[in-house]
């Protein structure tokens, strides 16, 4: 994961107008947005979705699905699942797609970049 | 009062004041006092992060909350992990990338207009406070009830511990402080949740089968406590995006090296504070399981106390040495958790009054480090000693409103105004502005009229107003860009400003 640091990065004044022209940033921004994108639609349908059934789908909710457990209860734990298996899959794609990527971005920008 | 409670207690205390001297010794620079050097680990951060979001309100209440009112307590309970969704995608990297020390660093590097660093100012300040003083209230009734101390002299013997830790050791003590805090809880969290489940032979089914018997079919269902549909909505969505807008979290990503280190370390708190989120849960039905819904209700406020009542039970009851224990553990956990919380907080409002309020927009950054440093701690002291006045004050009135309040306010006001200021490349010093103001005032204004304050005389039908709130905010954000005309300079400016939230790389 240490592929990258930006700490102290300086770079000249206007490397940042090569910066956004050039394809790697383009490419980064894209791959940043496919995972990003998809990854919110499915926790705010996942999360919202359950806070409105909380208050319009309460009867729905009160259903036994699971032995004595409701499905008010299996959609609590699954947005705890959610959250977390989100969390990784984005660690991890950033990690092994953005970070490289950034690091690229940074090299063809010109600017003096330290590694750790 | 048990003497164990206070023996451990008095560890905890000598232990966080030793990491102050410590820290210290080590705090000089500005970037030390603010940010611990900027010199954190992911997993340091992590547990920070955990010890500072998880208040007394998550320690105690969450617990309190299922064990009184069912699924709205676990509802509660799920949002403040599932919020760091909103942090990891969308705010952690690009604040670290941007910023240098306060969410106002970042609304100035985009705006480059002083109005719009005021705007952020307001905002970092009223929720602060907001927040701040419903600690400082539970911390008086807490330690009144547990210590038998008058509720005046405990707030002002919480003021000042966090006063002692920010001023002297600044951001390195209260990352320390924060750190231990989340040992703590998450050391007591394991065991009560082994103790409980060990006395149903580990099957938490019984739990919800016990529930119900006792407290009645409806208990598991929604709408026990938040009887508004809207409510629950609002409930989510001030999570979903409030978090992300609560100056004093997420100035916890500048004491990392890196962009990389701080999303990282959301990761580690999701998994340490989402882990003690859902123990909260299964703690609250225990709670009716072991004890009996009628024994919660007496002497039990908002259900606060069914924490330390099932530990105390689950080491034994009350008449042993185990229940002592375990009673005495928890307790002075939940005084240690509001320590923790109170003093990341009071560093995030002196960072706003000191950094941002008298070096950047007063002095215009022409102050050297060394004062800088002195005006900080200077600010710490001051906003604690307003912070314990504030909680004195506050005595006997209805606190738990304002963390909500908090709350509603960072999702409708701080958090339009930052994603926008990193997103979108119209928004402007107009936009600060009127999303600020339009989300601060309708946050309260609609509080203020609600049930929590007017009771059954109240004029608007919801406690948390977030759901109407936060699509005002937005409006005021939009319609102050668009109404104050365009600048082409600063929308060219946008590409620098993306290409450091990508990067990191400042420009010149």
């Amino acid at each position: 994961m240490d592929v990258v640091t930006t700490r102290g990065a300086e770079a000249a004044p206007d490397a940042w107008i090569e910066g956004i022209d050039s394809a790697e940033f383009k490419t980064l921004v894209d791959a940043k947005q496919r995972a990003i994108v998809p990854m919110m639609v499915i926790y705010i349908v996942g999360y919202l979705g359950l806070s409105i059934l909380a208050g319009f789908g309460r009867d729905l909710l009160g259903i036994k699905v699971l032995g004595p457990v409701n499905l008010g209860f299996v959609l609590i734990a699954g947005n705890y699942v959610m959250s977390w298996v989100l969390g990784v899959a984005y660690a991890r794609i950033s990690a092994q797609r953005h970070d490289p990527l950034v690091a690229l971005v940074i090299d063809r920008a010109g600017a003096s970049r330290r590694p750790r | 009062m048990n003497t164990i409670t206070v023996a451990m207690f008095v560890i905890i205390l000598l232990v966080s004041l030793g990491i102050t001297a410590w820290a210290a010794r080590r705090t000089r620079t500005t970037s030390d006092f603010y940010a611990a050097g900027k010199g954190l680990t992911a997993a340091q951060n992590g547990f920070a992060l955990a010890g500072d979001w998880c208040s007394a309100a998550a320690f105690l209440g969450f617990t309190g909350l299922t064990a009184l009112y069912g699924m709205d307590g676990a509802l509660y309970a799920v949002g403040p992990l599932v919020a760091f969704c909103t942090v990891l995608f969308l705010i952690a990297e690009p604040l670290r990338n941007t910023g240098t020390y306060t969410i106002g660093d970042v609304i100035m590097y985009r705006m480059r207009q002083p109005p719009a660093l005021a705007a952020a100012i307001v905002g970092t300040i009223v929720i602060n406070l907001a927040y701040l003083i419903p600690q400082m209230a539970g911390a008086g009734v807490l330690i009144k009830l547990l210590f038998g101390i008058p509720y005046s002299v405990s707030v002002i013997l919480v003021g000042l511990g966090m006063i002692v830790y920010v001023a002297a050791g600044g951001m390195l003590a209260t990352s320390w402080v924060q750190i231990v805090k989340a040992v703590l809880m998450l050391g007591a969290g394991a065991i009560i949740l082994f103790l409980a489940l060990a006395g149903i032979g580990f099957d938490p089914f019984v739990l919800f089968t016990s529930a119900e018997q006792k407290a009645g079919p409806s208990f598991l269902l929604p709408g026990n406590l938040l009887k508004n549909p809207f409510d629950e909505i609002s409930l989510g969505l001030g999570y979903m995006l409030g978090l992300a807008g609560l100056p004093h979290v997420m100035t916890r990503f500048y004491t990392v090296p890196d962009a990389t280190t701080a999303r990282r370390s959301v990761i580690w708190v999701m998994f340490l504070a989402g882990a003690f989120f859902a123990c909260t849960t299964i703690f609250g039905l225990a709670a009716v399981h072991y004890l009996g819904p009628q024994a919660l209700r007496t002497g039990n406020p908002g259900g606060n106390l069914t924490l330390p009542l099932l530990a105390q039970y689950l080491g034994g009851g009350k008449d042993s040495v185990g229940g002592q224990l375990m009673l005495g553990f928890v307790s002075a956990v939940a005084v240690a958790t509001i320590l923790a919380v109170v003093a990341g907080l009071t560093l995030a409002t002196s960072a706003a009054v000191a950094n941002d309020l008298y070096v950047n927009l007063v002095k215009k950054g022409k102050v050297d480090e060394r004062q800088q440093v002195i005006v900080a701690r200077v600010a710490a002291v001051l906003v604690g000693i307003v912070a314990t006045l504030l909680g004195i004050l506050a005595e006997g009135v209805n606190v738990a409103v304002l963390v909500i309040l908090a709350i509603c306010i960072s999702a409708s006001a701080n958090f339009p105004v930052l994603a926008l200021s990193l997103f979108w490349r119209r928004f402007n010093t107009g936009g600060v502005i009127g999303g600020m103001t339009l989300g601060l005032v309708s946050s309260v204004g609609l509080a203020l009229i609600g049930p929590a304050y007017l009771g059954p005389n109240a004029l608007w039908p919801l406690v948390n107003p977030t759901v109407v709130a936060l699509p005002l905010g937005v409006l005021g954000a939009v319609l102050g860009s668009l109404l104050t005309g365009r600048d082409a300079e600063h929308e060219k400016r946008f590409g620098e400003v993306t290409f450091r939230i990508q990067t990191g790389v400042k420009s010149g």
